[in-house]
């Protein structure tokens, strides 16, 4: 497929930049791109605003200046509650300057979350999105005394906020800063070169699948690091586009925002809201993507269900592109020649099916998309890859910087996670860990010097995932090494091997594998609500919720043949016998999924110990009765029966 | 950026002048035949001011608004809208005059996006010839490219920048109400009427909604006239109410007042009933 000329930052100049604090690359950065390049575009008022890299280097100079004028000192650290929008950023790198620590928190996180956070590391500013974040602090201020002022970005509906001396909007800061720069125009560059490149510049949460998350924390040159090793490895060019749609608590945009952008002269684009964030992909049309896996599995399953409504003509076009496609990629993965005349048809479907489609989705401009955090099904993979979308997995953990695993082009199997990025080295211990050993490692936990000695040995990372390395060097993560289930007849299975193959419907949206010491395989179901809705629909099946949706009698019938299918590609011992359709989604707010959408199954296993135990007995039926907490912290009850269904 | 949010470089940056919407109704008579619809009302919007008007039901609220903007035409009495007399005058002038509105059940075009029912609104400010919006001349495209700013602005107050492009026929109610509100604002009215904006709404839809009123009340300045049936609502925002019944103004004051008026209590509320 043919994509646009690319201009590569040259290799010398990532370098040298590389001794740099990260807030010094972007002062190098707006000296040498300045008001050529942009550097950030925001959609707002219906159309992309840009910033070039000056403006991107003077709002984070008055931001920087305007903590100064607050009282901030080195050392210091600053909670980020914020969306995607450049503030982020500003806030980010203007706090950075001046020598203070930052930490992103999920804006989705109820009041008592944040708080716990923010005591833990006494921030002394916080910046918050909007009211809603402002209100959930106000709640707590009692226990925030250390939060000298909090800086709010949105200014809608706060008109009646301005009397409080502990609020302050952004504006407010930005002109605090460009007051002080006006009298000490020196002062911003004096503090700026104060910074060293093996500093503390953030820290970030980890998932914390078990417990409460750790904070991990990273020195600039991590991420400089990890920027030079995705330069030298991925097709990215001086321009190309960044579009922030993941939190900016989450390592990916961090690295790329904090690291990979300032670094190479990409540019950021961000969203105009949440709700618009897929039509302004399409409008951006990223060159590269890294993404979780559900953002993979979710559009796929959208484009599979968007195909069955399209007309007779549409579909025939698209099951023959499949085909095609399925075809070249197998004999690629094989790394056999594809004859001539597959080739041929290839290049004619990605012309009449292929790209259409990828423009549809805004993936057209992809040249490399990657796809991380949890195990994707090697199905989505060949799905994207038979449609000619470079979607490689890739393997990495915020305590090693960010990704550092990916698959050379060239050279892609769809199950492994690939090889090393350069100056990274990875070795298997003897109980399968995967360990690794890289420059962009991160410096420790905050104030956890026990859980970091155990993570950290010499210099390799434990990462805690159990994997082998195949005969082609490639690296494959069978799963969490404490998730590796063991049955009653003593075999190994890895839950995330079942579901990850479960998600791939597209009616499935959360399964959750049960098994361990146990005789059989069974499994807790979430259905895709809106999938599964538009397919009641169709076939005139009246619901009210989701609860209603999931315990209707034709709905587990669809669910069970999805199961006997994905059964069928199992090996034996790894079949599920018994599911449940659970009740309700599996939701962050209580506590089941980490805020980054990974089930917490230990909290899971408590909490629905009656459904498992169930399960593995003669039970047709139970009666429930379940809690579901609100965003606003009321705890509501559901009660409910659910039906435990065999699978034969 | 979002830190810049809430002041509008085109929308609402009028000179005070432009703002200026004093409405005086005096002793208006309606009637449809045998039926008294109005019976000598009085009614004055000062500049600035969110004045509702409340009665139960075929009290002649609506009557009252249909007179203001020009729909009916009273048989007797006068209205003046900054000192200018548009008793008679037809809906299209009267909106010339910087009245705008909205309807008890929604007038908007279902087959036309939000966008295109807003620009709609824009057409009294479009002074260009048929041959020159043909030909896109330079002095067209500055034109329209102020107009998709006032509206852009709007769409980002009303926060409907994810309805943008959708037709309204596919949007749920309480988005259309939002819709027809946008319409109302693009029109840059000087004074705002507002039939019933909150009908039908959900809890939430409504909370949304009274914060736009009284972010356009207190922020940008905005004169409104609110036809409201939710007792909770009225009497939280509205600087002073009138209570029609029956056609006849019965009370008139801020809403402590008339809480507790036993005129109002006995015909609105029924005789026992307090709120």
């Amino acid at each position: 497929m043919e994509v646009r000329k690319t201009e590569r930052p040259d290799q010398q100049t990532v370098l040298s930049l590389c001794q740099y604090t990260l807030p010094q690359i972007l002062f190098q950065q707006a000296k040498e791109l300045g008001t050529k390049k942009i550097a950030i575009r925001e959609k707002m008022f219906g159309i992309w605003q840009a910033y070039h890299w000056q403006d991107y280097l003077n709002y984070t100079r008055q931001v920087a200046l305007g903590f100064f004028a607050l009282g901030l000192k080195r050392g210091e650290n600053i909670g980020i509650i914020t969306d995607n929008h450049p503030e982020w950023l500003f806030s980010e790198l203007g706090a950075q300057a001046m020598g203070a620590i930052t930490i992103n928190l999920f804006t989705s996180s109820i009041a008592k979350e944040l708080t716990t956070m923010l005591n833990r590391i006494r921030a002394a500013y916080v910046v918050a999105q909007d009211q809603e974040q402002v209100d959930k602090l106000l709640e707590m201020k009692e226990q925030l005394s250390h939060v000298r002022k909090v800086i709010y970005v949105d200014p809608t509906g706060m008109r009646t906020y301005t009397n409080n001396p502990w609020l302050m909007s952004f504006k407010e800061l930005l002109d605090l800063g460009t007051k002080i720069d006006a009298t000490q125009p020196s002062l911003f560059e004096e503090e700026l070169w104060k910074g060293k490149p093996e500093e503390v510049a953030l820290m970030i949460m980890t998932s914390g699948t078990t417990g409460i998350p750790k904070l991990a924390m990273i020195s600039h040159r991590s991420f400089t690091e990890i920027a030079r090793k995705w330069v030298e490895t991925a097709p990215i060019g001086i321009g190309d586009n960044w579009i922030s749609i993941t939190p900016t608590a989450w390592i990916v945009d961090q690295m790329w925002g904090m690291g990979v952008s300032p670094l190479t002269g990409m540019s950021m684009n961000f969203p105009e809201t949440p709700e618009t964030a897929t039509e302004d992909f399409r409008e951006i049309g990223p060159a590269v993507i890294i993404t979780s896996s559900r953002f993979w599995e979710d559009l796929a399953s959208k484009i599979r269900v968007k195909i069955a409504d399209a007309g007779w003509m549409k579909r025939k076009l698209f099951a023959l592109g499949e085909k095609i496609g399925g075809a070249v990629v197998d004999h690629q993965s094989q790394r056999e020649p594809v004859p001539s005349y597959l080739r041929f048809l290839h290049w004619l479907a990605a012309r009449l099916v292929y790209r259409p489609l990828l423009d549809r989705v805004g993936c057209a401009e992809i040249r490399a998309a990657v796809t991380g955090g949890h195990p994707i099904s090697p199905d989505v993979i060949r799905f994207f890859r038979a449609k000619g979308l470079n979607l490689k997995h890739a393997y990495g953990l915020t305590e090693g910087g960010g990704v550092f695993q990916v698959q050379p082009d060239g050279e892609v199997k769809p199950e492994t996670v690939g090889k090393p990025l350069p100056r990274t080295e990875i070795k298997i211990a003897e109980d399968q860990e995967v360990l690794v050993r890289t420059p962009s490692c991160f410096v420790g936990y905050y104030q956890d010097p026990e859980a970091t000695k155990k993570a950290l040995h010499d210099g390799w990372l434990h990462t805690g995932d159990a994997g082998y390395i195949d005969d082609d060097g490639h690296l494959l993560i069978i799963g969490r090494k404490e998730e590796i289930m063991r049955t009653k007849g003593g075999e190994a299975i890895s839950s995330d091997f079942i579901e990850t193959r479960l998600k791939f419907s597209p009616y499935i949206k959360e399964a959750v594998v049960w098994g361990e010491a146990r005789d059989y395989i069974t499994g807790f179901i979430n259905i895709d609500f809106g999938n599964v809705g538009s397919w009641a629909e169709d076939r005139m099946i009246p619901y009210t919720t989701y609860t209603d949706l999931s315990q209707q009698p034709s709905v587990e019938d669809l669910i069970l043949g999805e199961v006997r299918l994905v059964n069928t590609q199992l090996p034996k011992p790894m079949r599920l016998q018994k599911i449940i359709l659970l009740y309700k989604l599996l939701d962050a707010d209580d506590e089941e999924l980490t805020r980054t959408g990974k089930v917490r199954r230990k909290f899971v296993h408590e909490q629905y110990i009656k459904l498992i135990e169930a399960m593995y007995s003669d039970l047709k039926e139970l009666e429930v009765t379940g809690k579901v907490r609100y965003r606003d912290g009321q705890v509501g009850t559901i009660e409910t029966k659910v039906r435990i269904l065999t699978v034969e | 950026m979002k830190a810049f949010r809430g002041q509008p470089s085109v929308f609402g940056c009028t000179q005070p002048t432009d703002r200026q919407a004093e409405l005086e109704v005096k002793k208006i008579f309606l009637s449809f035949g045998g039926v008294m619809a109005l019976y000598d009302v009085d009614l004055t919007v000062r500049t600035g001011e969110l004045v509702s008007i409340i009665g139960p039901n075929g009290a002649g609220k609506t009557s009252l608004l249909n007179c203001i903007t020009g729909y009916y035409h009273p048989q007797k009495g006068q209205i003046l809208f900054n000192g200018e007399e548009v008793t008679g005058h037809h809906p299209h002038e009267i909106t010339k005059k910087g009245i705008g509105r909205t309807y008890q059940n929604i007038e908007l075009f279902p087959g036309m996006t939000v966008l295109a029912n807003m620009l709609l609104a824009r057409h009294l400010y479009c002074d260009y010839s048929i041959g020159k919006a043909a030909l896109f001349s330079s002095s067209v495209q500055k034109q329209e490219v102020h107009h998709r700013q006032v509206l852009e602005e709007l769409i980002d107050f009303l926060e409907m920048q994810p309805i943008r492009k959708k037709p309204v026929g596919s949007l749920p109610y309480g988005m259309r109400k939002r819709v027809e509100l946008g319409r109302a604002l693009a029109l840059e009215p000087k004074l705002l009427v507002l039939d019933e904006p909150f009908a039908g709404m959900t809890l939430e839809e409504k909370e949304d909604m009274v914060r736009f009123l009284l972010e356009l009340n207190s922020g940008w300045d905005q004169t409104m006239i609110l036809v409201e049936h939710d007792m909770s609502i009225v009497m939280s925002i509205s600087q002073r109410i009138i209570v029609l019944n029956f056609g006849e103004k019965i009370a008139e004051g801020v809403p402590e007042v008339i809480q507790n008026h036993p005129e109002v209590v006995k015909a609105y509320l029924g005789e026992t009933t307090r709120f």
